[in-house]
C-alpha cells in the first residue's frame, strides 16, 4: 500500500462497469471508496485495486487474507504475507445473464499483491433507489 | 444530465471485471491447425535431411498445441450444460481428441494425424447438432 500523503489523491469515487460483483454491486453503480484506510485487507470487504497484469482500476470482494490457505485448482495456495485473494460476487450464470462472460478474479490471475490495493469500498450513492452502505460479508463460497 | 449530477458523477471507473467472449465459435479453426500437423507428417515423412525434420517437429508442435487451444475454448465457452441433451457424449469427445493431440505432438505418424482430424469432425458434428453454424458465425459459415 502507498503511503497515506499518496493515497489521499484517491480514488474518492468510483463508476462501476461490468457485472462481476451482482447482485451486490451492478454496472453503473455510483461508489464512494475511502483510499485512507488501514485496517485491511480484511476479509469480506469490498475494496478497489489494481489488476496485477493490466494496471486496470477495478473492484473486488477480499476471499482471503495475507497468510490463509485457499483452495486453488486441484489443491490449495498458501498466500505470502503482502497477497491477498480477491473473487467476484456473482456467478457466471449471472455475468452470461448480463451478456458478459464469466467473472475475472484470482481465480483466473491469482493471488493480488497488497500494494495494489487501493481503497476500501463503502457506500453507493446512484442510483439512489439503491443507496446504502456495502457491507462486509463473508464472500461467495466457490473454490 | 443535470448539473448536480455532472458534478456528483464520478470521473473514474471501476470494472467488475468479466470476460468478454466475441461469441464466435468454429471448429474449423481447430481443424485446420490439425490438418497442419497431418500434412506436416506427409512432408516429414518425405524428407530425410535432418534439419528439415528438426524444424518440422518444431512447427508441428506448435501447431498441435494451437489445437488444444482452440478446442478447449470451444469445450468450455461454447458448449453448454444444456448441451449435454443434443450430444451427451460430449466431454468424452473433448476428453478423447485432447489426448488425441497430445499423441499427435509426440508422433509422426499420419495415421495419428488422421485419426485427430476424424475426432474434430465428430466435434463439428456436435457444434452443428447444437446450431452452432447458425448461432456462433456471421451469417453462417462461409461455404
Amino acid at each position: 500500500m502507498e503511503p497515506l500523503r499518496a493515497r489521499l489523491r484517491g480514488p474518492w469515487r468510483v463508476a462501476v462497469v461490468q457485472a462481476s460483483m451482482e447482485p451486490t454491486i451492478g454496472p453503473d453503480d455510483w461508489l464512494l471508496v475511502d483510499p485512507t484506510t488501514d485496517r485491511w485487507p480484511r476479509r469480506g470487504t469490498v475494496v478497489a485495486f489494481r489488476e496485477p497484469d493490466s494496471g486496470t482500476l477495478s473492484i473486488k470482494r477480499v476471499g482471503a487474507t495475507p497468510g490463509d490457505r485457499v483452495p486453488f485448482r486441484d489443491g490449495y495456495l498458501e498466500l505470502a504475507d503482502d497477497e491477498a485473494w480477491l473473487v467476484s460476487d456473482a456467478t457466471t450464470e449471472m455475468t452470461e445473464a448480463a451478456g458478459l462472460g464469466a467473472p475475472i478474479d484470482s481465480r483466473s490471475y491469482g493471488p493480488v499483491p497488497v500494494s495494489l490495493l487501493v481503497g476500501r469500498v463503502w457506500f453507493r450513492y446512484a442510483p439512489l433507489r439503491r443507496l446504502g452502505p456495502i457491507r462486509r460479508r463473508p464472500p461467495a463460497p466457490r473454490g | 444530465m443535470s448539473r448536480l449530477t455532472r458534478w456528483l458523477a464520478p470521473t473514474t471507473t471501476a470494472r467488475a471485471h468479466c470476460d468478454l467472449p466475441c461469441g464466435v465459435y468454429d471448429p474449423e479453426q481447430a481443424r485446420i491447425e490439425a490438418e497442419s500437423c497431418h500434412k506436416i507428417n506427409e512432408k516429414y515423412a518425405a524428407n530425410e535431411d535432418a534439419t528439415f525434420r528438426t524444424r518440422a517437429i518444431a512447427i508441428k508442435e506448435g501447431r498441435a498445441d494451437l489445437v488444444k487451444h482452440h478446442l478447449d475454448v470451444l469445450w468450455h465457452d461454447y458448449f453448454k450444460p444444456e448441451h449435454l441433451a443434443a450430444v451427451p457424449n460430449l466431454h468424452e469427445l473433448f476428453w478423447n481428441a485432447n489426448k488425441q493431440v497430445s499423441k499427435v505432438k509426440a508422433s509422426t505418424d499420419t495415421a495419428d494425424s488422421k485419426q485427430l482430424l476424424d475426432m474434430i469432425d465428430e466435434i463439428d458434428a456436435a457444434w452443428k447438432a447444437t446450431g452452432g453454424n447458425e448461432k456462433t458465425r456471421v451469417a453462417g459459415r462461409p461455404s
